[in-house]
């Protein structure tokens, strides 16, 4: 009974959820239409995992890292967290993307001599 | 049959997914086009490029290590053997879906209400800023952030 990579996928997960308020990235954007487009992407991918499973593409490893908990066979309750933390990654990326090309555009014109340069970044 | 095999049927659901947020979202943009000039197209194209290009790196790193200490394992024989180090390419399928299908969704289940938008504005500082820029933005609104 390992649960090394369930405690990693909830430190990741917890990093998203602090990143995601911090920036207003995904959930604290609109958390209804989040939790929506979060759970139809981890229903997808655990449907395109069964199938992959079903067909014998690819098989839980007998490893001492996960806890042998399984949804179905060959595919481990840690999947679903992996999933969620796909999701939440790029939902989060694709926003915070956005956020990052902004500083990087305000502090090229900044340097350049922009006069309105650094709108609302302030706080830290 | 074979990973890519499913990988394409997966990929044409999110094709076609995609396909249909792209016109919805068109249609509502010819809808009100006045009234919601939304963001410019090269800046979406400039921060979805950069999102990718992220995501895909840590897929790659992360795969690696997932299959190094052992998580999953696959039938050799059902994959094509093209490798980003221990990582078949197949697997770079479900990071591209999502990078796809789920702006995507979110796009569809848009509604008359706008979303935040992503702020570097910490969330405790928050609430009045978002009341000015609201301010600002009503007709016949007093620029008062000209005094800060």
């Amino acid at each position: 009974m390992g649960v090394l990579y369930l405690v990693a996928l909830g430190v990741a997960l917890t990093g998203m959820a602090l990143l995601d308020r911090r920036f207003a990235l995904f959930f604290w954007r609109d958390g209804w239409r989040a939790a929506v487009t979060l759970l139809v992407g981890v229903v997808f991918f655990l449907v395109w995992d069964v199938v992959g499973i079903d067909v014998g593409i690819f098989f839980r490893g007998e490893t001492s890292f996960m806890t042998g908990v399984q949804l179905a066979p060959e595919l481990p309750l840690e999947e679903v967290f992996f999933l969620t933390l796909l999701c939440w990654l790029t939902m989060n990326l694709l926003s915070g993307a956005r956020l990052a090309l902004e500083l990087l555009d305000e502090r090229r014109s900044a340097r350049s001599g922009g006069a309105r340069a650094g709108s609302g970044g302030g706080a830290s | 049959m074979t990973y890519w095999a499913i990988n394409a049927v997966f990929l044409v659901l999110v094709a076609t997914e995609a396909g249909a947020a792209l016109l919805l979202a068109w249609s509502r943009r010819r809808a009100s086009r006045a009234s919601s000039p939304g963001r410019p197209l090269a800046e979406r194209v400039r921060a979805a490029a950069l999102a990718t290009v992220v995501l895909l790196v840590m897929t790659a790193v992360f795969d690696n290590v997932m299959i190094g200490v052992g998580l999953v394992g696959y039938d050799e024989a059902r994959i094509s053997g093209v490798k980003i180090g221990i990582a078949p390419l197949e697997d770079f399928a479900y990071a591209v879906a999502a990078l796809v299908l789920l702006p995507s969704v979110w796009s569809l289940l848009g509604g008359r209400r706008p979303p935040r938008e992503p702020t570097r504005v910490h969330p405790r500082d928050r609430a009045g800023v978002e009341a000015s820029t609201t301010a600002a933005v009503a007709p016949g609104a007093t620029r008062e952030e000209e005094a800060r």
